[in-house]
This record gives structure tokens, sequence and C-alpha cells, in this order.
């Protein structure tokens, strides 16, 4: 008996972690704790539910004006309500590494630190070049991290202000339509919105842009008309600004405001268990190897497993856009196995040489939402995974950039 | 720790403490008046590509999907589309673990799932409750969704009503041999592939097995085996030139203006020829 068990268990060639466990050979020792089961993820499930994910739901404003920058909101889509409105990134941060295009808004989340007074508000911006073809690139880059300043496609950008700052009154928000900001923000682009405009249209000096590429898309599309009447009639300059929170030419995705709300236990049916014993055939054979690897074809190779738990994680709130956990230990919910990044990928901090920490991920349900057709170019990613300083540095400028982390869905061969 | 993080909230004032850490206060609280699971499950959001066009609804018939190979990795892409899909539960068994505190019992369910029209699948899912192993299992199955081809015995009269030609699947040591049979036989086959059997819509079929049979995974697998390489045989309705199609991804994109050289788009048909 014991000898062909022996046989049976030399014959398994796939480590299926817990099954291999699964006998009733009585004369073994039990295996040590949980580093027999190593790769059990239902322990590691119970791990984290140690850790409270808090997740991001879009909904629609009520009103757009509830989402301009003085209300610290959090919101998805349309264009970015800059935290510090003077000092916007410039240079080459706003542009997307491959192509050169400028980024396009993808979301923001007010996430203030109560530990750090320096960061009474804290704001973190995402971004992401919309073209599949620089995501696929941005792949090589972020495994190769440690050269320098790698050039990315998805950028995420950290800024944060102390209570009493030259942009918001330290008096607490009433919500009742009064709040202000203390004083107006630098101009922004007139075609995006979002990047901040230093060039000048020549001809009529009213228009701002943030690059050449956006300056032509306007020039085409109407401003070739407007130009001139701008110049005859220089006192309507009010005209051709874009009023606050709205932009002319809408490239963006559309807006939403993130609400925050929080994972619930999924209710297990706890009365079956009562019942489960009647349903249960007194069956206690000795283990079935070749069921074992019957089991095995079905059942799973790591990336399902790692498929199959991300699957049920999220059907507990299924319009979750957004995980946010900053606790020391929390994990990001992986949605393959394949693409995950080790401790070593992760670089540190690039100001203050400081370690990162796992801050929130985004999820693509995004991508539903923001109704992202099906080009050949269209995005599509399993997850963003964003690492930022731990320590929340405080240095240089004001709007500090953070890692991302992209996994991708592998690409399905089509045999044509 | 509630007060605490009521009198934080307090400091801030309007500000709002947006994503903070301090999400404790609030968690009791937002626990009792969570909205149950009932009411998401009906609204799902798609993870993947292929789940965004299928919920769009550009896809209708999931033997596009098998045309082109495309995993399918959401159950609710299965659901959609197949809308006819039964499920049946055919063994739960207990499997237990030694741990130093005595056993540990999980429950592994087999599950199968078919429409009763050339759709089966097969799961197997293992878990602490026999409820969430039967839920799993039916998620499985919905995955692992393959088509049947059905033929005739002889006069081609009527719908299909058995396999085309003699078949044959294996695994470990038992095989089973799919025979042709007239109309009106019936599945004369055992009682654990002749649910399978039922439940991929063939009427008719003479079966015959070997080996050892009483381990009823790998016999239920050997039906399914065999199941599968239906549409794996090569008969003479295949000799004709295959056009080739474009895959979902290419085939809806926006900007198909002009048709590109070298691809026919055909609308691809998987119906049995007669």
């Amino acid at each position: 008996m014991e000898s062909s068990a022996k046989k049976l268990s030399s014959l398994r060639i796939t480590s299926l972690d817990d099954d291999d466990d699964e006998t009733e050979v009585p004369h073994q020792p039990p295996p040590a704790g949980p580093s027999a089961a190593a790769a059990d993820y239902e322990d590691a499930d119970d791990e984290d539910e140690e850790v409270e994910v808090t997740l991001g739901v879009l909904s629609k404003p009520k009103h757009p004006g509830l989402l301009l920058r003085h209300l610290f909101p959090s919101k998805a889509g349309g264009i970015p309500a800059w935290l510090d409105p003077v000092n916007l990134p410039s240079g080459k941060s706003s542009f997307c590494g491959f192509c050169g295009e400028p980024l396009q808004f993808v979301l923001q989340i007010y996430a203030p630190d109560e530990d750090n007074v320096a960061a009474f508000h804290r704001t973190l911006f995402v971004f992401m070049c919309p073209s599949m073809a620089c995501l696929l690139r941005d792949q090589h880059e972020q495994w190769k991290h440690k050269h320098g300043n790698p050039c990315r496609s998805v950028k995420v950008f950290r800024c944060q202000l102390p209570r009493t700052n030259a942009f918001y009154s330290p008096q607490p928000l009433k919500h009742d339509g009064s709040d202000k900001p203390l004083c107006p923000g630098a101009p922004v682009c007139h075609w995006c919105g979002t990047w901040k405009g230093d060039k000048i249209c020549s001809s009529c000096k009213k228009a701002r842009y943030c690059s050449e590429k956006h300056q032509a898309l306007h020039w085409r599309t109407g401003h070739k008309n407007d130009c001139l009447q701008i110049i005859s009639s220089s006192a309507a300059s009010n005209s051709v600004l874009p009023a606050v929170g709205k932009v002319p030419a809408s490239t963006s995705w559309p807006e939403f405001e993130i609400e925050i709300d929080y994972e619930g236990t999924f209710d297990s049916d706890s009365d079956d268990e009562n019942n489960s014993k009647s349903l249960v055939m007194q069956r206690h054979g000795k283990p079935d190897a070749m069921m074992q690897s019957w089991m095995d074809q079905f059942e799973a190779d790591a990336d399902n497993k790692c498929w199959a738990s991300f699957q049920e994680r999220i059907s507990r709130a299924p319009h979750q856009v957004l995980r946010y956990c900053r606790e020391p230990n929390a994990k990001p919910l992986w949605a393959l196995s394949s693409g995950c990044p080790s401790n070593a990928d992760i670089p540190s901090c690039s100001y203050c040489r400081g370690p990162l920490c796992y801050e929130f991920q985004v999820m693509p349900q995004l991508l539903y939402f923001f109704g992202v057709r099906n080009q050949p170019d269209s995005l599509d990613w399993a997850t963003i995974a964003v690492y930022t300083c731990q320590g929340s540095c405080d240095q240089s400028v004001s709007y500090k950039e953070e890692f991302a982390w992209v996994q991708l869905y592998p690409i399905t061969t089509t045999r044509q | 720790m509630a007060e605490r993080g009521g009198e934080r909230g307090g400091e801030r004032g309007g500000f709002g403490r947006g994503f903070g850490r301090g999400g404790r206060g609030d968690r009791g609280g937002r626990r009792g008046g969570r909205r149950g699971p009932r009411q998401e499950e009906e609204k799902w959001v798609p993870v993947t590509k292929l789940g965004r066009l299928v919920k769009e609804g550009r896809i209708n018939k999931i033997e596009e999907i098998y045309l082109h190979s495309l995993p399918v990795k959401e159950h609710q892409i299965v659901e959609t589309i197949v809308p006819g899909l039964k499920d049946e539960v055919m063994k739960i068994t207990p499997v237990q673990k030694q741990t130093r505190a005595g056993q540990r019992t999980r429950f592994k369910a087999f599950v199968v799932v078919g429409d009763g029209d050339g759709h089966v699948g097969l799961g197997v899912k293992c878990a602490k409750e026999v409820a969430t192993a039967i839920r799993g299992a039916i998620i499985l199955a919905k995955l692992s969704v393959v088509p049947v081809r059905r033929g005739y015995w002889g006069n081609k009269i009527g719908p299909p009503h058995t396999v085309p030609c003699k078949v044959t699947g294996k695994c470990g040591s038992v095989t089973v041999r799919m025979v042709p049979a007239p109309r009106g036989s019936g599945i004369v086959a055992a009682r654990v592939p002749k649910k399978v059997l039922q439940f991929a819509g063939i009427e008719d079929v003479f079966t015959s097995s070997r080996g050892s049979t009483k381990t009823l995974g790998n016999f239920v697998k050997a039906t399914f085996d065999c199941l599968m390489k239906t549409y794996g045989f090569l008969t003479p309705e295949f000799w004709t030139q295959t056009n080739f199609s474009m895959t979902p991804f290419q085939q809806f994109t926006d900007l198909l203006g002009k048709p590109t050289k070298g691809l026919v788009l055909e609308a691809p048909t998987e119906t049995v020829e007669a």
C-alpha cells in the first residue's frame, strides 16, 4: 500500500500545489506547515483579506463645476484639474517618449498623506499615450528602468501642497458653490486643455498651445477662420478662451468622477455547509494519480490560476476602475502571473533615492467606460500598477514623476 | 480607531479624506450597508478586448471565436453568445489533506454544461465549500465550451443527428469509440458518457469503451476528447480552398473603408454541412 503510494507520488510531474498533498497517507509525517502549500493561493487570499482595499468607481458628476481644482476632485477623463496650477510639468515629461505626441489624461486621485504635513493636499495624475504601438514599446522600457531616465508612454505625476499655500485657502471647503481658488492658474493649451500653453499663435497672439502638433490640429479645425476675427476684435478676448473646465476640441476621454467604495466581503453561503456532508460520498480511497493528471489539464497552469483569482476578486465589485491600498504589505492584484515585477524591477525614487511602494492600480474596466473603440491601435491593458515614493518626498519640481508598471495581456497570435 | 478617524476628518473639515490611509473609520458602517452581489451580477463590465466586442454586440455566434482560436477569458462572453446553456453537476468528491490539527477537507465538483445543440463544456473545481466548488466549476465549464460536429448515418434527410464518422478518444487507459447510428437508435452508452452526449446534442450513437472506465474522471475526459475530434476529421466537404477572413479585432475597426488585397471578408460559417 505504501510502496504503491510512493510510486504514485513519483508519477506526478507537474506540481499542482495543494493537490499533491491531498492524500490519505497516514504514515508520512504531515508537511511542515504552510511551506508545503507555498503557492496555495487560498492561503494567500486570507493574507490579502487583512489589508483593506479602497476601490474607485466611476460616476457622472452632478454638474461639471464640481470637478474644478479648488474642490480637490478625483476624476477620470476630460482634462486634469491641476493641483498646483502654475508650475505645470513642462518639457519632455509631457510628451510620449516614442511618438512625441502630448500625453492624454487618464485619471487623477486625491490621496492626501495624513502623517505628512507637507502633503496635506496630495494628488496623483496618470497620463498615457493613446496609441497601442507606443504601449508595446513602453513594455521594453519598463523592464530596463535602471538606465537613467527611461522614455515611457505611461507617466504618473505626484503633486503635494501643505495646508497653507499660495493657491488655496487653508479653511475647509464649504461645498455650497462659493469656494474659489486664490489665484488663477497658468494658461493651458487651447486644444487639449491639459498641458501648459506657452507657445502662442503668432498671428492673433491669443491662442495658446502646448506643442506644434496641437497648434496644427487647431488651425485646421477652425482656428484658421477664427484667427482673423480675433485680431480684428481684440477687445473680445473672452470669446476665444475656453471656459474654465471646458475644451474646444475633445479628443479626450469622457469625463467622470471617481467615487470611493469599499470592497465588501463576498457573502459565502455558509448554510450550505450542513448540506455538504449529506451530498458527499464517503470515499477515502488512495490517491488517484490518473485523476491527478486529468486535473492538471483541466484546472490550471500558473497563468490561469492567477487569472481565476483575479476574476474572483473583481467579481465582488465588477464596476471598479481603481484599487487603492497604501499599506506597507499591500500587493497589487495581478491579472496574469507572467509580466509581474519582482522587487528588483522596481526602481528607487529618482528625486530622493528612497524606496518606492505600491499605492494603487488602474483596472481594465476603465477602457470599457471610456468607450475605447476597437481600432487596431486601440489601448488594451490588463492592469497598471503605480509605485510612489514611500516618504512622499518634497524636493525639486512641483510635479514629480512616479513609476508605473503596465501589465498587458499576451498577444494572441492569429493564423491567417 | 473610529474616533481617531473621525477626529482627523474633523480637522480636514470639508477637504475630504480622499483616498487616504485612514479608511478604517468608515469600514464598519460600509460593510453593513453594502449592496448584495445579486444586483451587480447582472451588469457585467468586460475586462478584455474580446469581452468589450461581445458586450457591444459585434459578435453574435461563438463560431466566430472558434474560427480564429481566440482565447476566451471571461465566462460571461460564453453566457452572452450561447444563451441556452444548461449545467449539471456530475459528481462531488471530498479530498483531504493531512495537517497537524487533523484533516482539511475540500470538495471537488465536476460540472458539464451544454446547450443540447452542438456545444459542450466540462469544468472541475476544488473548494472548501460545496457551493463555491460548484459555482467555480460552472464558470470553468463555460470557459471550456467546444463545438461538436454532427452528421448523418445514411440519408441526408432532416437535421444531423449522429457523429459524422467513427471517432475515438483516449485518456489514461480509457478509450471511447463512437460509431454513427441510424435515426432512432438513441444514445447507446454508459450512464456517464450518455449525459455528456445528451448535452452535446447528439441524438443517436453507438459507443464502445475499453480500459478502467470506473475512473469517472478519465471516462468523461475520453468522451470529451472524442467529441473534440469530430471537427478535426478531414472529410470531402473540407477539400475546397479556405477563404481566410479577418479576426474580429480587425474586422470591426472603424476605419474599414477600403478592402485590403488578398483578404476576403466573409461571414464565417461553421454549420455542419449536409
